[in-house]
């Protein structure tokens, strides 16, 4: 009997005003596992993860996390998740410290020092903890915002674009905490427009394209020159 | 790199103040209340310059039309002194095109310093300042002799914050060498410390009397004739050099690094023990967004002590001190408070995915934005208390009274337009707004206007021998308050709304 999905999308539609930034998406991902949403920019990627995250509800369609519906559960799905977001997700004027503690403090947890001092370290980020972040790199940005999403250990682990601007030491730490949590049996997706780096990362892709999905596929089958050139068919 | 603008780069750099208010204009959200706000201003500022001339006893060169005619070289020199602080206090004046967006693009410092100028006026102060020169000058002078003399204020207006903004540039240039931030801050003590020992040595009268602007005027009284010419041609001769000079420190800032931002940016803030609740987590980060952004501590410190200076210069009474919270409410609010959700800028999405109450993260903001607004206005009530005595029990209910009064009603405002018309601003230069200029007008108006007449309610109230009176009062008030900050956090807790605002202000 098959395990019912961590993350069960069904015909989600996100609609800002006039746009559709979401127009039918399906998605049941499973725990241990790991989904990549490839497209391209503006494909709805980041979109349907901040549904997830329960940053943005929505329109229609039903979005259940970790058991939770989002649109009448918000606060269970966010206690279950841990959101690395597309753009910046870093607040400006605090330090790494201080967002690991408010995470640590919004979520109710004991002994997390020594992990989050853990991944700071694995990231490269040991040296700059007590620094505002405001005048972080790009890519330091992207790495903490990997951390602050694995920090406690969620059940679900979303991240949009982790390896944008990011050094192959990073991507490295990136795929390391990628591998740690679908070991440990948490559900991870993970939105980016490099191929590569998401069949590196995943087993399972879904692409997207102009906000609906196009296809479903293995990481193998999207591999290797024949998956670049079946994903290329699928983005045109 | 050349420090002084030659006439190519000051005829690019005119091109491209030109293209940047296209640009900017394009992207007003709507024009038709954008042309009627510009119609307000504008026919407000005309009323201003002919409306006292019909009052009785208008240039009758007697009573008050003498006092005001008198009154014109020092309101000419407070003008003045406005833009040098105005300017100083944002980091040189505004922008017409953030650091931000603008990093891409070949902005000039030329085409900084003339987009600052432009938008010097887009400031209420200001403009209050600006209005009262042109109606003092309509109440005290004959009406054969307004249309030149009020040419002649207008001409001054522009000089004098075009000279406001090359001190200003200057004194950005100073505080970004190597011991600038010190020597500025010298230099600020030590004019303090001078115009306090001119009133106490009671030297301002004479002072005021012996300004230069006094021979401006004396060129204004009697219409168009050689010694017009004379004033306004002084005036104008100030006006172009100003102009022309302000690119030079403008040039020499540009250069140099913003110190005291980068003194945040790199600075070190050492681990703190745990917030005691998730409440406490949250007061303490949006406490820290406040607190360690340049303009905030800038303009803080400008709105709690130069009002607090001018009053206690002044020597107001306790009932006439009322003014001052709500003017000093209302400029806090305007540092960041207007767009309150953009201090978490690009963390807004990750913030929001944290498991807490959205009603918990209001109450944080709302409170870190209420003590802000408290410890300002405080600082200027103290500071301006000083000369005034001990209060009478109404005085003092009706000061306190005013305080929290018109810190709430600033507060609510703040929280409810925070909701309704959120911007992605990066608060890091000292230079940002938390909206575009002419939003930031709007805001101040409304802002300037509740708080000036609560303000003067509870001014006449300080005379009545009865404090409970103040209290009584207060209380429609503070309900009135309360539930419209009620509705703004109803406003924020619902879900799309707060995607709106919160996928907004990420950028």
């Amino acid at each position: 009997m098959t395990p019912s999905p961590v993350v069960d999308v069904r015909s989600l539609h996100v609609r800002f005003g006039e746009v559709e930034a979401v127009a039918g998406v399906d998605l049941q991902a499973q725990a241990g596992h790991s989904t990549a949403l490839l497209g391209r920019n503006g494909a709805g990627k980041s979109t349907t993860m901040r549904v997830l995250a329960g940053v943005v509800p929505p329109t229609a369609g039903s979005v259940h996390v970790a058991g939770w519906d989002v649109r009448t559960h918000p606060l269970e799905v966010k206690r279950a998740v841990g959101y690395c977001p597309d753009v910046g997700g870093l607040v400006p004027r605090a330090t790494p410290w201080e967002h690991l503690q408010l995470s640590a403090r919004l979520r109710r947890l004991d002994s997390w020092e020594e992990r989050a001092r853990d991944l700071l370290e694995r990231f490269e980020l040991g040296d700059v903890a007590h620094r505002v972040t405001t005048g972080f790199s790009h890519g330091m940005g992207r790495r903490l915002s990997v951390c602050l999403a694995a920090l406690h250990e969620p059940e679900v682990l979303l991240l949009d674009e982790p390896f944008d601007g990011v050094d192959p030491i990073g991507v490295e730490a990136t795929l390391d905490v990628i591998n740690d949590a679908r070991s440990r049996g948490a559900c991870v997706l993970v939105s980016t427009h490099l191929r590569e780096l998401a069949v590196q990362a995943c087993t399972s892709v879904l692409v997207l394209r102009g906000g609906a999905q196009v296809a479903i596929a293995t990481a193998g089958e999207m591999a290797g020159e024949e998956g670049a050139r079946a994903y290329r068919s699928l983005l045109d | 790199m050349p420090t002084a603008a030659s006439w190519t780069e000051v005829r690019r750099a005119s091109e491209d103040v030109r293209h940047l208010i296209a640009f900017r204009a394009s992207g007003v959200r709507r024009p038709l209340v954008f042309a009627s706000v510009v119609s307000t201003f504008a026919g407000l500022t005309i009323a201003a310059a002919v409306v006292p001339s019909f009052i009785e006893g208008a240039g009758s060169q007697e009573d008050y039309a003498l006092d005001a005619v008198l009154l014109l070289p020092t309101a000419m020199a407070g003008l003045m002194f406005l833009s040098v602080a105005s300017a100083i206090a944002s980091g040189g004046g505004r922008e017409l095109l953030s650091r931000e967006h603008g990093v891409a693009y070949p902005v000039s410092p030329t085409t900084d310093h003339l987009g600052a100028l432009l938008l010097a006026p887009l400031n209420i102060a200001w403009l209050i300042q600006a209005w009262m020169l042109l109606g003092l000058t309509a109440y005290g002078l004959d009406t054969d002799t307004l249309l030149a003399a009020q040419i002649g204020m207008v001409v001054w207006i522009a000089a004098a914050t075009a000279m406001g903004q090359v001190v200003a540039w200057s004194v950005e240039a100073v505080r970004r060498t190597d011991h600038g931030i010190v020597a500025i801050r010298l230099v600020g003590a030590t004019v303090a410390l001078l115009a306090v020992g001119l009133q106490l040595s009671g030297r301002v009268g004479t002072t005021l009397d012996a300004l230069q602007t006094r021979w401006l005027v004396v060129g204004f009284v009697d219409g168009f004739n050689l010694r017009w010419v004379a004033s306004v041609g002084v005036e104008l001769a100030i006006l172009v050099v100003a102009v022309a000079l302000g690119a030079v420190p403008a040039h020499l800032a540009a250069r140099r690094q913003p110190r005291d931002e980068l003194k945040v940016e790199s600075g070190s803030y050492p681990a703190r023990r745990l917030p005691r609740s998730p409440f406490a987590g949250l007061v303490r980060t949006d406490r820290g967004s406040v607190w360690r952004a340049v303009p905030m501590r800038r303009g803080l410190a400008v709105l709690a002590i130069g009002p607090g200076l001018v009053a206690l210069a002044g020597g107001l009474t306790w009932s006439q001190m009322t003014i001052l919270p709500g003017l000093v409410a209302s400029g806090g609010a305007l540092l960041f408070g207007v767009n309150a959700w953009c201090l978490d800028h690009r963390g807004s999405l990750w913030r929001e995915s944290l498991p807490v109450s959205p009603a918990a993260v209001f109450g944080a903001r709302a409170w870190v934005l209420t003590e802000f607004l408290l410890v300002a206005s405080f600082t200027t009530i103290v500071l301006a208390g000083l000369r005034a005595g001990p209060p009478t029990s109404a005085e003092l209910a009706a000061l306190l009274c005013t305080w929290v009064v018109v810190v709430l009603q600033v507060v609510s405002a703040a929280m409810r337009w925070s909701s309704r018309r959120p911007f992605a601003v990066d608060l890091r230069s000292a230079r940002a707004t938390p909206a575009p200029p002419v939003v930031m007008v709007g805001y101040s108006t409304k802002l300037a206007v509740t708080t000036t007449l609560t303000s003067l309610i509870f001014s006449g109230l300080a005379m009545v021998d009865a404090w409970e009176l103040s209290v009584i009062v207060a209380v429609p008030f503070l309900t009135w308050s309360l539930v419209r900050m009620l509705h703004a956090r109803d406003s924020w807790t619902d879900p799309v709304q707060r995607a709106r605002v919160v996928t907004t202000v990420a950028g």
